[in-house]
């Protein structure tokens, strides 16, 4: 106990100096400016982003530019987790399956997504259904093959057990394969939502009519700094909270993978 | 009583980096209806092998196992195969009453809740397995061995890995739910006195390649008591055989 409130308390200690690091480099930013040591329209104040990103939440000029981004990007994102999931499932599950699609699928995961685009927009067109076919393309990969990882991980012991109770392969895969395997599918899945992020702007900055992408590019081209800025801070926040609240969701979901053994 | 199971000149051979490894020459055993058989013999010689060869989960090389008659070729139906590592045949991520349902085609709570009461843990149904000692987890193990009602029960060194104390008191939980549900049971031990206590014949095998040295009746009378009967003259001398012949040098 007391060494567990030790470590807690060394853990905050390095968050909160973590967090007086961000503070300190927003400051060096905003005396950079403020000192004259750099003078160009490019590099606005700290203070005049904020400035700009609290405007953005008065007149909900952000909800309608992230709205649509985080919607393309839960759709690719689900999109890729449904298939890699199920398919990983399949393949883990069966060697000789695996087998046969493996050099499939090696060829089409070493392409980057946004190399897709431009074949892409003849059969898609360029709206979000293209959109959302490159994203999940690019972040299916890292939840697929995590789960194929995490299939052919589950412990032999369990499936001998499920051998001697003559258990049907159907309840094998859904109640032990399936299970061992999530520890490895919430991994997957936090690597391909960030894979889904960059991919989201990335597509909007090359296709895009709308989105935080699509903003970003189009408040450089009119020279205006200060939103292109604070729309990257607010990108990088998000981004975050995603990140958190996903960690959140695995470590309640998979309590057991985190367990602490009792002692006999 | 009649043949339950037969176990006809059974070998098994393993391909090894080194060439062919032969633990099985042949092994012959009967067990009858009702009965309880242990298997003793040198660690190593092949004991779980043999018992996994009898559950269906291993194939033989040659020979075959007969359970009323007819071949085992697959885990029959009836024949339940208890794991030594009680920490990896639980499911972590299921509570203690799903594991017991897991083994169960249609599972019925009511059924889960008997046969936790009969290993005493009617109280610990929500818990996980891991939240539970050694020997708590290996009486959610027999739980679920004994929710599916097999006809034989396959012990494969149940007890090996709890404390002392705990495994006399498993021990004596097996032989009551033995005495109350007439299973058959086919135990293997590298513990003499585990086997001296709770079986009906001891079957003794060599070293590997292993075959059947002997089988010994135990005439150490029933009901048996966890101290009286170890102390018993009749305890004593087939212990005294048995760990004479296991410590004879090659």
């Amino acid at each position: 106990m007391f060494t567990f409130l030790r470590v807690h308390h060394l853990m905050t200690g390095m968050q909160l100096r973590g967090f007086a690091v961000v503070i300190g480099l927003l400051l060096l930013w905003e005396l950079s400016v403020r000192t004259g040591a750099v003078r160009s329209e490019s590099w606005p104040a700290i203070s005049t982003i904020l400035h700009a990103l609290a405007g953005g939440f008065r007149t909900e000029g952000w909800g309608a530019v992230f709205g649509s981004s985080l919607y393309r990007m839960t759709a690719g994102f689900l999109l890729a987790a449904v298939v890699g999931i199920s398919l990983g499932l399949l393949l883990g599950a069966s060697e000789r399956l695996h087998r046969i699609v493996n050099p499939t699928l090696e060829i089409v995961r070493v392409l980057p997504g946004p190399a897709l685009i431009p074949p892409l927009i003849f059969l898609l067109g360029v709206d979000d259904a293209l959109k959302i076919a490159v994203i999940a393309i690019a972040a299916v990969f890292p939840i697929l093959l995590n789960t194929i990882a995490g299939v052919k991980a589950a412990d032999p012991v369990h499936l001998l057990v499920a051998r001697t109770f003559r258990v049907p392969r159907r309840r094998v895969l859904l109640e032990i394969q399936l299970p061992s395997a999530l520890p490895y599918v919430f991994a997957g899945c936090r690597i391909s939502l960030g894979i889904a992020l960059i991919v989201t702007v990335v597509t909007e900055m090359l296709a895009g009519s709308a989105g935080v992408g699509y903003y970003i590019v189009s408040m450089q081209y009119a020279m205006r700094a200060s939103e292109m800025y604070a729309a990257i801070i607010l990108l990088s926040a998000i981004g975050y909270l995603i990140n958190r609240l996903f960690l959140a969701v695995e470590q309640r979901s998979i309590r057991w993978a985190h367990r602490v053994e009792a002692h006999v | 009583m009649s043949e339950l199971l037969q176990v006809r000149r059974v070998a098994k051979t393993f391909d090894a980096r080194e060439g062919q490894v032969v633990a099985l020459r042949s092994i012959d055993l009967t067990v009858l209806k009702g009965e309880f058989v242990s298997i003793v013999g040198p660690s190593g010689c092949g004991k779980s092998t043999l018992l996994q060869i009898i559950a269906g989960l291993v194939p033989a090389s040659s020979g075959e196992v007969l359970l009323e008659g007819r071949a085992v070729v697959a885990p029959p139906e009836g024949v339940v195969y208890l794991f030594q590592q009680y920490s990896r045949s639980l499911m972590p991520w299921l509570t203690v009453e799903k594991n017991v349902q897991f083994g169960l085609q249609n599972a019925a709570p009511e059924r889960c809740a008997h046969f936790l009461d009969m290993v005493g843990l009617a109280d610990f149904r929500a818990r996980y397995p891991w939240e539970l000692s050694g020997g708590m987890q290996q009486r959610v193990a027999i739980a679920r061995a004994l929710a599916a009602e097999p006809r034989v029960l396959l012990l494969d060194e149940p007890f090996s890995s709890v404390d002392a104390l705990t495994r006399l008191d498993l021990n004596g939980l097996i032989m009551d739910l033995w005495t109350r549900t007439g299973i058959t049971i086919l135990l293997v031990t590298h513990d003499v006195e585990e086997a001296v206590y709770l079986s009906d014949r001891v079957a003794l095998l060599t070293r590997r390649p292993a075959e059947v040295a002997q089988v010994f009746p135990n005439a150490l009378p029933r009901p048996r008591s966890p101290v009286d009967s170890r102390e018993d003259s009749r305890f004593l001398a087939l212990r005294h055989e048995l760990l004479t012949r296991l410590l004879q040098p090659a």
